[in-house]
């Protein structure tokens, strides 16, 4: 395939956006080699200095390279990219094969009224998603309208060939109205920071500074003396201690709102669109029909804020790039809000709350399972570390717990068409999918389960990677049950 | 009208049990063979000692392993294996003292294919194997002629389209 006129190159900004990334990405490396140990001009580390500058002259020449040969063109029902510096690649991905869009706009991007605009298709190779490091706001908004209103029915024009935008006509299907259904605010992002423990990010800071300022000052011995110091003077303390956690309070928030701050759930009867951040604009789209199953996180300290974090499990890889995924709902939203708000997008995936719990007799057979992590770690400890044995004892403490909460925590429901498992000891996930989601089950027995009268239930959904649930130890009855139950999914008799 | 279930009720080739033991004598006897070796070399470039140790215990827990995995586990497989295929699902169940109890659609099948190493070719059975868009599933030693008709009907059943997007 030969270039045409209509292939573009992207804009400049490509250039800073790709060499903030690698000063970002090699932010360690120079800190290490360069900051740290200025001085070293011996040994590995001096070696290790001039292998980054090789491999940072080679990176930042390819990032020159890749931005005069890489090229874009969009057509009506596709986009052609040529890519590569040494390795040629044409890729054209057709707009009906789309199914998830992300954007991600930092603060570069924004000086430049640029975005970055992902393109997630189904299929599995490594080719599946199209990435567009800097794109023009417009040409993002075009490229997503025409893949949403549908390929057929659109009228694409370039008005002039040396006009870069295009104007784009539709006629797009009926559809209703997006609608905003959550909005964070002020409040929400505060619990956001509180219940993520943000604010405690400032000690390892604290502590990495203390180490590099004791290695200009030895502060050891004059440390010893402050000690004593603040022995004698308790009540210097308290306020330090106070400033400190202020401070950090206000970092965290800080990170919090740029990370989860302006969150927004907006939906119409196709898609579901979220986005956040504050400085960095993160969206991501999906079609409601294609969420596989729904997940509801829940570790320990959340459950005792009653604040859940509801994931949508999609065919399609949806955590690629960095940060936290945005496949979530409001990590941080409270149970009962995230309950109506599933309810009201995805009315297919209702949380029941008419749940079983495990036969009581199980406890026993969770306490009696082999303690397989524990034995390991006695023996790893006898041979290597003798003298903190008593560490094993903590490892099977943490395993029992992890036990006893997973019998009182794990709780089952099939009821029409859905199922819903709850598993898990300090997290509990909550699963939730629809017969017809499921790929496959497997149903098994142990001898000590059987012994219970027990067994174990597992379902496959498709996802990126797979994702296999699995709860142990319900009664017998439910294991038929559930065989029984899933073959009556479509089937067809002749 | 309720669709019913049935137990799966076809077996797997008895020929596989002296194919397993063979394969499993190879392997293990293979691991053996590469710890021998790197405790021969521990004890002549004198190496750490719990290297020794470690290779000790691997030992034991191979040696063990291989009793077992030649003289028992092949039998019992191979009792125990059960599958069946009808237009809807395709069941696969094996294991004694685990028993795992596998159906997959037939709407969500993706291949099907039949593989033979020089062990089968030997006995004359082929090794049937399914894939799915989630995950592969394997059903090991079938006669030759039930094979090929076996990958033939599954072919036949799984082309029926179901469209994911619905529900």
């Amino acid at each position: 395939m030969d270039k045409t006129k209509n292939a573009k190159r992207y804009h400049p900004a490509y250039l800073l956006v790709e060499l903030f990334g690698f000063l970002r990405n090699s932010f360690f490396f120079i800190l290490f080699l360069f900051i740290l140990n200025y001085d070293v001009t011996e040994g590995w580390v001096y070696w290790a200095k001039y292998v980054f500058l090789v491999a940072a002259a080679f990176t930042i020449g390819k990032i020159f390279l890749s931005w005069w040969l890489n090229t874009y063109e969009i057509t009506p029902a596709s986009i052609t990219l040529r890519e590569g510096v040494f390795v040629k690649k044409v890729r054209t991905i057709a707009f009906d094969r789309v199914q998830n869009k992300k954007t991600a706009t930092t603060f570069i991007h924004n000086w430049f009224g640029l975005t970055s605009l992902t393109l997630e298709t189904g299929t599995a190779s490594e080719d599946a998603s199209v990435r567009f490091p800097v794109l023009k706001r417009q040409e993002a908004d075009e490229i997503v309208r025409v893949i949403e209103s549908g390929t057929s029915n659109v009228l694409l024009t370039a008005v002039s060939e040396d006009k870069e935008e295009m104007e784009i006509e539709t006629t797009a299907p009926v559809k209703t109205e997006r609608r905003e259904y959550f909005r964070s605010t002020k409040k929400d992002t505060l619990r956001a920071a509180f219940t993520s423990l943000s604010f405690l990010a400032i000690f390892p800071i604290l502590l990495a500074l203390y180490f590099q300022i004791d290695d200009f000052f030895s502060i050891e011995d004059e440390a010893e003396n402050a000690v004593f110091f603040f022995v004698d003077h308790l009540w210097l303390l308290a306020p330090l201690f106070i400033a400190a956690i202020l401070i950090s309070s206000v970092i965290g928030y800080v990170q919090t709102t740029i990370r989860y701050g302006n969150y927004r759930i907006e939906a119409d009867s196709d898609r579901i669109y979220i986005s956040r951040g504050v400085g960095q604009v993160h969206t991501f789209t999906i079609k409601r029909n294609k969420v596989q199953a729904i997940q509801i996180e829940q570790p320990l300290l959340k459950r005792v804020w009653g604040i859940v974090e509801i994931k949508l499990i999609s065919a399609e890889a949806l955590s690629v790039g960095e940060g936290p995924a945005t496949n979530s709902l409001y990590p941080f939203m409270k149970t009962k809000d995230a309950y109506r708000l599933l309810n009201e997008l995805l009315p297919q995936y209702t949380v029941q709350d008419q749940l079983q719990r495990l036969p009581r007799n199980t406890i026993w057979l969770k306490v009696l399972r082999p303690y397989y992590f524990t034995a390991i770690a006695l023996v790893a400890l006898w041979i290597f570390q003798p003298g903190i044995l008593w560490v094993a004892g903590i490892v099977f403490l943490l395993s029992l717990g992890s036990r006893l909460f997973e019998y009182f925590f794990t709780r089952y429901a099939i009821e029409g068409d859905s199922i819903q498992i709850r598993t898990g000891g300090f997290t509990t996930t909550t699963f939730i999918t629809r017969r017809e989601r499921i790929q496959e089950i497997k149903v098994s027995q142990s001898r000590l389960q059987r012994a219970f009268g027990v067994g174990s239930l597992g379902f496959t959904n498709r996802a990126k990677p797979i994702h296999v649930s699995s709860i142990q130890d319900v009664p017998d009855g439910l294991r038929h049950d559930f065989k029984h139950w899933f073959v009556q999914r479509k089937v067809k008799f002749e | 009208m309720e669709y019913i279930l049935k137990e799966p009720e076809r077996q797997i080739s008895t020929k596989i049990i002296k194919i397993w033991r063979t394969t499993n004598t190879i392997g293990h006897g293979s691991f053996l063979l590469v710890f021998g070796a790197l405790l021969a070399a521990s004890h002549y470039w004198d190496w750490y000692n719990w290297v020794n140790i470690t290779l000790y215990i691997l030992i034991g827990i191979t040696v063990l392993s291989a009793i077992f995995s030649i003289f028992f586990e092949p039998v019992f497989i191979q009792r125990t294996w059960r599958y069946d295929v009808d237009e809807n699902f395709i069941q696969l169940k094996h294991g004694r003292w685990n028993v795992e109890h596998t159906i997959i659609p037939m709407a969500k099948i993706e291949y099907v294919t039949t593989d033979q190493g020089p062990f089968l070719r030997k006995a004359g059975l082929y090794s049937l194997k399914i894939g799915t868009t989630a995950s592969n599933h394997t059903i090991p030693a079938i006669p030759e002629e039930e094979a090929l008709a076996l990958r033939a009907q599954i072919a036949s059943y799984a082309n029926v389209k179901e469209d994911d997007s619905l529900g």
